[in-house]
């Protein structure tokens, strides 16, 4: 491992002839204390608290010499930048992590979820996926940059945000980008939503966000007579709405691939078995699509997902009394559009499909605006797939629309091409341990490894050439 | 006094000839017990009715009436009383529930528990459901007392507590339960829609002979958990919905009983000869399927007594917004014909939603199955003639209440049981009887009611 290291490192350095060798394995204490503090400052949102994180980095970032500036619409939901200046040849680039992180059942944990525990090889904790391990990767690629003097070829800004996983009062990058967008302006941001896939011991696909659907909630409400309920009504509102769910909750809306998820699926087949392969290659085929649709739609719906606009059900509430007809019902529908969807007219279809004048559709406010999926063609994303392939010898590299959505959605609208990286892990560590997982860890290898490829990432688009 | 001693005179020569009580002379009397019940909160829960049986017993036996009180809960008595009878027939059961459901304040233009009188109303909450009734039965108690009249059968007269809510059995279970032999009747009288008034003049009256069944159930749809991005087909919501959406709208077989034919042909009987003609074709197979239809639509009540009911009416389901929950339920409201099959309904149920992610659970199942009772019996004459006799030119209507009362458990135990009640308006009937946001009775009609009351009783009871 150790001697894999320093080749990787001593590779990078050829390749980017300014930039400093760097000893990883001299690093890793380092990495590692920074990385378990940021888990046990508990930023749980809410409330957040994300400030108690802020506090940590300014100390770090300027005992080091690099300045900071903190933007706090709450003063306990603060977010932080930090620049490293470049000779302007090229518009800047910006690394960000969100410094905040959804809540615990603390019944769940086997260990403290703000512990940051070391066992089995793993660090447990909340946070220890989405998102420190990124955010502990940009502060130690700051740390280095300075105190190796790299010389830059454009501004490398690091940002801190508050309030990713929930924005309600907008304290985090709505903030930042509507109160101070010229200090994290950039050409190209890197950021949580992509990640790679651990095979063995063997990364075999790192998955690089280019694209995310747009969530486009809503709420049906159905109204009707209320009554008595020993006496039917034919224009019961929980009936009149259930029919309204059902429709949409079964309504295969059309498929439609865009550039990421086309060349997504091209190069999965490449890499996959003849059967999965002969799959995804004729989702390419108007005729043979249906098939395919199909059996993702059972299988594997996170893919499914990706080839066209989904409609969820999630919450369902009417009545006042067992006995009772309620005069209304509701239900809450969770709608992810694809990044091109005309979403007012995809509404006025849902209307149609529903067909009931007694039943409406509420639009929920967006958390997250339509954005333009980023470029594949551009010198980030080359760089990216570069030390991709470098770092994993023989891996894959997928440009990815994720179903979820991010923060970049606003980068992205805003008109930063944005990217989404992540550490290795296996499959079955991420449907178990994940992001929002019941109890989240983090292989202490991987965030090794992740903090190398971000430098890598950073240094080879942002140093001087 | 002087019109007591005549009371009881004409009594005793002229037995069961109800012309005797000067009705007049009564009102006072009448509303005095009425406001007194009124003004007593017996609000359930928690009840408290024994503060109504503890009037009610001063009053019985300031008269000479013996009374037994039975109690599971000593806040929620319930009280019987009994004039004896010559045995020669079975007894007869005049009962009513001393507690009321809850108010919103806010919406009374008066104290609910006031029993103001006001425009001709007495208004407050259990005015129609069930403090009249409950006097009715009480000054038909002390009528019969006074009037020293030789009985053929037992009156039992019983006030029960919990009818409106009953989940610890306090009121009608633990009496049928454990008490039964002191209330054990041929015939019962008890709570029932009434009368209807047009333009003053009461238009039909309604004797409840039978009842529907709640049987209510809760659809339970389960389903893999997993985040609002990614679409399932197991969606526990979108499956909840299909059978919701699929038992809402189901037609069950429509099913006329002795009770609810005749009522339809004595409806269509005083009714304009479009209703009476649709009323007609739900009996004729090629046009009942567009009565059915106008009914479901227009008349919905009318609907439900043609077949049992599938009703929607809660449906909780959700973590938030971007999570599928493994679970989500619905509660439906099933008021069954009185002769259902309710396993082989069920089962049709289960084949109507036809999705094994869909379970039904049944609910507890407050009221027991029990047979209509009788058109043919010396009850249901007497509420005919005295029908006809304090309502000239009315219609009787045998009806089958798509509610549910404490009926329910005394047909189940074999007594013929009858429900009665006071002459409204159908805007009363809409806007202000029982559970409405303001509930009030006309003056009037409480007197009428109890007259109604007492002679149907006293034809029933009386010896002849």
């Amino acid at each position: 491992m150790l001697k894999k290291l320093i080749l990787t490192a001593l590779c990078t350095s050829g390749a980017f002839a300014q930039t400093p060798a760097i000893d990883w394995d001299q690093q890793k204490a380092e990495i590692l204390r920074h990385y378990r503090a940021l888990v046990q400052l508990d930023t749980s949102n809410p409330p957040g608290n994300e400030t108690r994180v802020v506090e940590y980095l300014k100390k770090v970032l300027e005992d080091e010499g690099i300045p900071t500036k903190t933007f706090a619409l709450d003063p306990k939901r603060a977010n932080i930048v930090a620049r490293l200046k470049g000779n302007g040849s090229k518009k800047p680039l910006l690394i960000l992590a969100h410094s905040d992180v959804v809540g615990v059942q603390r019944e769940k944990w086997p260990v403290d979820p703000f512990g940051a525990v070391l066992k089995d090889g793993y660090i447990w904790g909340r946070g220890t996926r989405d998102d420190k391990p990124i955010l502990a990767a940009n502060l130690m690629v700051m740390l280095l940059l300075k105190r190796g003097n790299v010389p830059l070829d454009r501004d490398v800004i690091f940002l801190s945000e508050a309030s990713e996983e929930a924005d309600t009062t907008g304290v985090g990058i709505n903030y930042m980008l509507a109160q101070h967008f010229d200090d994290v302006d950039a050409e190209f941001s890197i950021t949580e939503g992509g990640g790679a896939t651990l095979e063995g011991n063997k990364v075999t696909i790192v998955n690089i966000g280019t694209a995310e659907k747009v969530p486009a909630r809503i709420r049906l409400i159905a109204n009707g007579t209320s009554g008595h309920g020993s006496i039917p009504r034919l224009d019961n509102a929980v009936t009149h709405l259930t029919a309204a769910v059902e429709k949409v909750g079964t309504w295969e809306t059309p498929m439609r691939l865009n550039d990421t998820t086309r060349s997504y699926f091209e190069k999965l087949a490449t890499i996959s078995s003849p059967e999965d392969a002969a799959r995804y290659n004729s989702l390419l085929n108007p005729k043979t699509a249906p098939a395919a649709e199909r059996y993702l739609a059972e299988h594997d719906p996170s893919r499914y997902s990706m080839l066209r606009t989904s409609i969820v059900p999630t919450m369902l509430k009417a009545g006042i009394g067992p006995n009772v007809i309620p005069s209304e019902a509701e239900a809450t529908i969770d709608v992810r559009a694809l990044p091109d969807e005309n979403v007012p007219q995809f509404f006025a279809e849902m209307t149609k499909l529903i067909g009931d004048p007694a039943v409406k559709i509420a639009p929920l406010p967006i958390a997250h605006p339509p954005s333009p999926p980023s470029s594949v063609n551009t010198e980030m994303y080359r760089i990216l797939e570069q030390v991709s392939k470098k770092m994993y010898p023989g891996v894959t590299v997928l440009p990815t629309m994720t179903t979820g959505s991010s923060d970049k959605a606003q980068l992205r609208a805003k008109g930063m091409l944005s990217y989404g990286i992540g550490p290795y892990a296996s499959e079955a560590d991420t449907a178990q341990y994940g992001a929002h997982g019941d109890v989240e860890r983090l292989l202490e290898s991987s965030l090794y490894n992740f903090v190398e490829f971000d430098w890598n990432v950073v240094t080879g688009v942002a140093a001087k050439k | 006094m002087r019109f007591f001693g005549f009371l009881l005179l004409s009594a005793a020569t002229l037995v069961a000839q109800p012309k005797a009580i000067d009705w007049g002379q009564q009102q006072a009397e009448i509303l005095r017990h009425f406001r007194a019940l009124v003004q007593i909160d017996t609000t359930n829960p928690p009840g408290n009715e024994t503060k109504a049986v503890e009037y009610l017993k001063k009053v019985l036996e300031d008269e000479g009436i013996p009374t037994q009180t039975f109690a599971l809960d000593p806040n929620r008595t319930n009280l019987v009383a009994r004039l004896k009878g010559n045995g020669s027939k079975r007894p007869l059961l005049i009962m009513a529930h001393t507690d009321t459901v809850g108010v919103q304040r806010e919406k009374w233009p008066v104290d609910p528990f006031g029993a103001v009188l006001k425009d001709g109303y007495v208004w407050g909450r259990g005015t129609t459901d069930d403090k009249d009734k409950l006097v009715a039965v009480l000054m038909s108690m002390l009528l019969i007392k006074r009037s020293g009249a030789v009985l053929d059968r037992d009156l039992i007269f019983l006030a029960e507590s919990g009818e409106e809510a009953d989940p610890t059995g306090v009121g009608i279970r633990f009496m049928a339960d454990n008490h039964f032999d002191q209330i054990d009747a041929e015939f019962a009288l008890s709570e029932g829609p009434g009368a209807t008034m047009v333009n003053g003049r009461v238009a039909t009256v309604q004797i409840t002979t039978t009842e529907k069944i709640p049987r209510r159930v809760r659809l339970v749809a389960n389903g893999t958990s997993g985040h609002g991005s990614i679409p399932r087909l197991d969606d526990a919501v979108t499956h909840l919905s299909g059978a919701v959406q699929r038992v809402g709208t189901w037609q069950t077989p429509m099913r006329l009983n002795d009770t609810t034919r005749t009522y339809f042909e004595k409806l269509a009987a005083i009714s304009s000869p479009e209703k009476a003609a649709r009323y007609n074709d739900l009996l004729n197979p090629q046009r009942t399927a567009a009565a059915q239809r106008y009914l479901a639509e227009f008349e919905p009540i009318h609907n439900s007594m043609l077949r049992t009911s599938v009703v929607p009416t809660m449906l909780k389901a959700g973590i938030g917004p971007n999570v599928i929950p493994s679970e989500a339920e619905a509660s439906i409201d099933i008021r069954t014909l009185p002769d259902e099959d309710i396993p082989q309904f069920m089962a049709q149920m289960t084949k109507v939603i036809g999705d094994p992610a869909v379970k039904i659970e049944p609910l507890y199942a407050t009221r027991p199955a029990a047979p209509p009772s009788g058109l043919d019996t010396e009850m249901y004459h007497a509420l005919e003639h005295a029908a006809n006799r304090i309502y000239p030119g009315s219609t009787t209507l045998p009806t089958m209440l798509t509610a549910s009362t404490d009926m329910a458990q005394l047909r189940a135990k074999g007594i013929q049981s009858y429900g009665i009640g006071p002459a409204l308006s159908s805007d009363d009937f809409a806007n202000h009887a029982w559970h409405s946001d303001v509930e009030r009775i006309p003056e009037a009609s409480l007197y009428k009611f109890v007259e109604f009351t007492w002679n149907a009783v006293n034809e029933v009871a009386v010896r002849k």
